[in-house]
């Protein structure tokens, strides 16, 4: 008996109005506190903080502390939702009256389902391709990941790549196709590599570069653009025995080697890859701008994609507005360089790309709806 | 016809006779034709626009006005312009450049006193010094600019578009440019000779070389220093062969006739400058037949903007509004239906002074309504006023008139204040360069905007109304009320949808439908704020002056996302980058706060219990 009166009050709690204007403030609040952050924290740091997650930690100054203090924007997204479903299916009519409220309110939910499967599944990634280059892969410049090649074969390498979730400091790796493993000793999110001097304590690194460099951990860049330099202290051990310790890191340029049991191996640390079932090639790249001024006009790649699995062998040109859609991925002109020789694509892997598009033409529709409704009554009443 | 139908028709013709008197009044007396001269098409910021325009814009970049008002007369845009490019000397005694900033002054020398602007020839001294301080202030972020170094750099860009101007047509105050076209001419041949059989030529060729060396130093100095290209396309040139006088004479393009315009303009400076006003007419009639010949389309759409610029339609439209809202309160006062009229036909003719203003940058311009700050803030007065006029046939009170005027005085007032960045009619940068969206997800989120501060308007006249009337009226408050209600709703509608376009926008161009950006971020408050205000009064937690002190926030959360985000400096919508409006913004919502204060100490007019404004009805159920 108690049990279900517990139940009934919890959802009459969770389908009240009271919980739907509680959380619409709470949202604001917290829409107005991603905005202010991004001034210090840069755009992706402050939405991570504040709405993909669940709370909101505040760690005062020089503690490692965590406080919470507010709800997270997944979680007040999340009982918003209950709450309209809720609401939706235990208390209103199914008339014809609300039905422009019907639909608005799910195709609200749906756009809801689509925030979050866009935080959960979204992969994004940058292709920089200069004029006449070919590439297969993208490339996320916000994690690294360690790539380490047989490169005895004279016509083609074995690649084996260690993804960043796996680094953490004692942690040992070993994989079927390498012979040795590979012992984590530290590991910087981001660092700042300078050369060695003479006053600076000894280097950690035994061989390779690392030996003639200082490697200091620093906070990660708050600035949008800035590329994090991370940064690994590996131990490369055959057995019992130590082939080398050596510092790998993004912002060291030219892979490092070593040679064992006969075998030439090269590795370094590079942005996360993703390799595409196609390549593109890029044939020509334009910066336009109006006569007179720089105030630029036009951007646009002209690309050769070339898909031998499924035949395809074709000119794109992408453009601002104007993304190519192809093989799930969709890819944006987003930058350039290298005078005008250098051409970013920006990568998207979205799955979910088109609920946002259904669900505003739902909103709209039902709104429109609702609110014809009731003008037309109240427009009648004062006649 | 009745004596109300008479007085609306009354205001209604005399209000648009009195928009269109800028049109009607007779051009002021001068020797040289200047209304001609203005219509001349020149090309500058990317754009082709009207002589008139490009004096206009320099004159309030440089000055802060569109005119300048000299020994006791009016001196319009062009004939300034005129002054400063041919009779640079007089031009340079001229108080135009406004410094407010002390710093600067104490840079300059200058004493700060009851003048704030300043003649060219008193910063000359320094101007050299302020070349250097600008560049230093240059290499820090504008974001991250001191007082000091914004209003340097400012200064410095205000100098250097002045000295380009008094370069363009003619090098400042030195020679005479039909002497140096004809000298060139002559000395061409001989200086040929010299240059392709140095052994056969004679001293006298010798000498030619030598001046027409001098002349192409000249003329590169022209080619580089111009403000904008006066040289239109010939026949059978692309339409962006615009060229500088400097560039059209070292380049005249494959052995072709000098460029006609040459020697026209040369004519006009020289007639402006030897006070010769039969010259400046002939060579101003050669300039304008030649343009209509060859560039018909480019000489009448400089003609139209000229025209336009000449109406200030916004300009009248602003004085109009105040007197709509002069003309309700009179009505209020005096409960006389011919003051009703009255503020209706002024009403209507201020929509239409609006629309045509509005319609005739659409057409200008060949773009939708909304492409910067400026015209949003145009369009938003135009929706917001509109809306009070279509909602005033249903509520009838005086409210909606009041609150569309208001709205609209208020953003045709912020427009007049950012039109002094320049150029309202600027290129759009390459990724607003989509007709379709601007057409689309601007103007929707922008009615957003204005529906939203419509409603505001309204709270701020029910709280204004509460702190004189105390009586209750609960037909006029449930109508008010009422009407409110429709119009949040209304805004909820077109900023969700406006919004959502913005998101299928960024889907279609950035990768991601919703980033989290300042701006994007601004939308959703306005959504969830217009949502709130809707759930909290079907819940019944807020009825009639909950309803319209929330509508009153409204204003505030619209104006932050309207413009507070842009103050930030970051993110990817910060084109509209502004510092100056900041106390104002800061000032505008303390008011609101104020009045929202007010408002909640007033106390609802009507009470809850005895007259619910949905009395009908049964007490509230959720949904």
């Amino acid at each position: 008996m108690q049990r279900k009166d517990f139940r009934g009050r919890i959802v009459a709690g969770l389908s009240s109005m009271k919980l739907t204007i509680a959380c619409l403030s709470l949202l604001m609040v917290l829409v107005v506190a991603c905005t202010l952050l991004q001034v210090p924290l840069g755009t992706h740091l402050a939405v991570e903080r504040t709405i993909r997650t669940f709370v909101v930690w505040w760690t005062p100054e020089g503690s490692k502390l965590r406080v919470p203090v507010f709800p997270g924007g997944g979680l007040v997204g999340t009982v918003l939702l209950l709450n309209l479903l809720f609401a939706q299916f235990l208390k209103l009519e199914r008339s014809r009256r609300k039905a422009g409220i019907w639909i608005a309110h799910l195709g609200l939910a749906l756009l809801f389902i689509g925030e979050f499967s866009t935080a959960l599944f979204q992969v994004e990634s940058q292709m920089p391709i200069e004029v006449g280059q070919t590439r297969d892969y993208s490339e996320d410049i916000r994690l690294v990941e360690l790539a380490v090649s047989d490169t005895t074969h004279p016509q083609r390498d074995t690649v084996t790549t260690v993804p960043q979730s796996l680094f953490s400091p004692g942690k040992t790796l070993a994989d079927p196709a390498l012979p040795f493993t590979l012992t984590v000793k530290r590991f910087y999110e981001n660092s700042e590599l300078s050369m060695r001097q003479p006053t600076d304590p000894p280097s950690e690194a035994t061989a390779g570069i690392g030996t003639n460099v200082s490697v200091r951990e620093i906070p990660l860049f708050t600035v949008d653009d800035a590329v994090n330099s991370a940064a690994a202290l590996v131990d490369v051990r055959l057995g019992p025995q130590s082939l080398g310790v050596y510092w790998v890191s993004n912002s060291l340029g030219a892979p490092q080697g070593f040679s064992s049991e006969g075998r030439d191996w090269k590795f370094a640390l590079r942005p996360r890859r993703y390799y595409l079932p196609f390549s593109l090639t890029l044939k020509e790249f334009r910066h336009d701008v109006y006569l007179g001024t720089d105030i630029p006009k036009n951007f646009s790649s002209l690309v050769r994609l070339r898909d031998a699995g499924a035949g395809e062998d074709r000119d794109v040109l992408i453009y601002m507005n104007n993304p190519l859609r192809y093989g799930g991925k969709t890819f944006y002109q987003a930058s350039f360089g290298k005078d005008d020789r250098l051409s970013v694509f920006q990568v998207v892997r979205n799955p979910g790309w088109l609920i946002p598009y259904l669900s505003c033409v739902m909103v709209a529709l039902g709104m429109l709806l609702h609110f014809g409704i009731k003008l037309s009554s109240s427009l009648r009443s004062a006649r | 016809m009745k004596k109300s139908t008479r007085f609306y028709w009354g205001a209604l013709v005399i209000s648009l006779f009195i928009a269109s008197w800028p049109w009607l009044a007779p051009a002021p007396k001068s020797d040289v034709p200047l209304a001609q001269i203005a219509r001349l098409p020149v090309l500058e910021g990317g754009r082709v626009k009207p002589l008139d325009s490009f004096a206009r814009n320099s004159l309030l970049l440089i000055r802060g006005t569109q005119s300048l008002p000299l020994s006791g007369r009016t001196v319009s845009a062009v004939e300034w312009l005129l002054t400063a490019m041919f009779r640079p000397e007089e031009a340079d005694t001229q108080k135009i450049f406004l410094i407010d900033d002390p710093d600067v002054l104490g840079l300059l020398g200058l004493q700060q006193g009851r003048e704030r602007r300043f003649a060219y020839w008193q910063i000359e001294p320094k101007r050299d010094e302020v070349g250097n301080q600008a560049q230093r202030a240059s290499a820090v972020v504008a974001s991250r600019r001191s007082r000091f170094q914004s209003a340097i750099v400012g200064l410095s860009h205000r100098l250097d578009l002045y000295e380009q101007i008094k370069n363009t047509l003619m090098i400042s105050a030195s020679g005479d440019p039909i002497d140096d076209l004809t000298a060139f001419a002559t000395t061409l041949p001989a200086a040929l000779r010299s240059i392709h059989a140095p052994k056969s030529a004679s001293p006298h060729d010798r000498v030619a070389m030598k001046v027409l060396a001098q002349l192409l130093e000249r003329y590169r100095f022209l080619a580089r220093a111009a403000a904008f290209r006066p040289l239109p396309p010939r026949e059978g040139e692309g339409t962006e062969a615009w060229s500088s006088i400097g560039a059209s004479v070292l380049t005249p393009g494959g052995g072709r006739e000098p460029h006609p315009g040459l020697a026209s303009y040369a004519l006009l400076a020289h007639g402006y400058r030897s006070n010769d006003p039969a010259s400046v007419k002939t060579a101003v009639q050669e300039l304008s037949r030649w343009n209509r010949q060859v560039q018909p389309s480019v000489a009448a759409q400089a003609r139209y903007e000229a025209l336009f610029n000449t109406a200030q339609p916004f300009i009248s439209g602003m004085g109009l509004y105040v007197a709509v809202l002069l003309a309700v309160f009179a009505w209020w006062a005096t409960r006389r239906p011919e003051a009703q009229a009255i503020a209706k036909g002024i009403l209507f003719a201020a929509v239409l002074v609006h629309t045509i203003g509005l319609s005739a940058r659409i057409l200008l311009q060949g773009r939708p309504p909304v492409t910067n700050l400026y015209s949003s803030a145009v369009f938003v007065g135009w929706v917001g006023a509109l809306l009070g006029l279509l909602a005033e046939r249903v509520h009838k009170k005086g409210f909606a008139m009041a609150g569309g005027s208001l709205l609209g005085f208020c953003t045709l007032l912020i427009a007049q204040h950012l039109s002094a960045s320049g150029d309202t009619m600027e290129m759009m940068r390459a990724v607003l360069d989509s007709n379709f969206w601007l057409g689309t997800h601007v103007v929707t989120v922008t009615i957003g905007y204005a529906s939203t501060f419509l409603a505001g308007a309204l709270g701020i006249a029910w709280v204004l109304r509460r702190q004189f009337v105390s009586s209750p009226d609960p037909e006029m408050t449930k109508s008010l009320v009422s009407l409110a209600y429709g119009i949040v709703a209304f805004s909820l509608l077109f900023s969700f949808v406006g919004t959502t376009l913005g998101g299928i926008w960024a889907d279609q161009s950035w990768g991601r439908f919703w980033g989290w950006d300042p701006k994007e971020n601004g939308a959703l408050l306005i959504v969830l704020w217009n949502a709130l205000i809707l759930h909290a009064r079907l819940a019944g937690y807020a009825r009639e002056r909950g309803v319209m002190v929330m509508t009153v926030f409204g204003n505030i959360v619209t104006a932050l996302s309207w413009f507070g985000v842009n103050m930030l400096g970051i993110g990817l919508h910060s084109y509209g980058f502004m510092d100056k409006a900041f106390y104002w913004l800061s000032a505008f919502c303390a008011s609101q706060f104020l009045l929202m204060w007010l408002g909640w100490r007033a106390g609802p007019l009507v009470p809850a219990r005895s007259g619910r404004e949905d009395s009908g009805r049964k007490p509230p159920i959720p949904l």
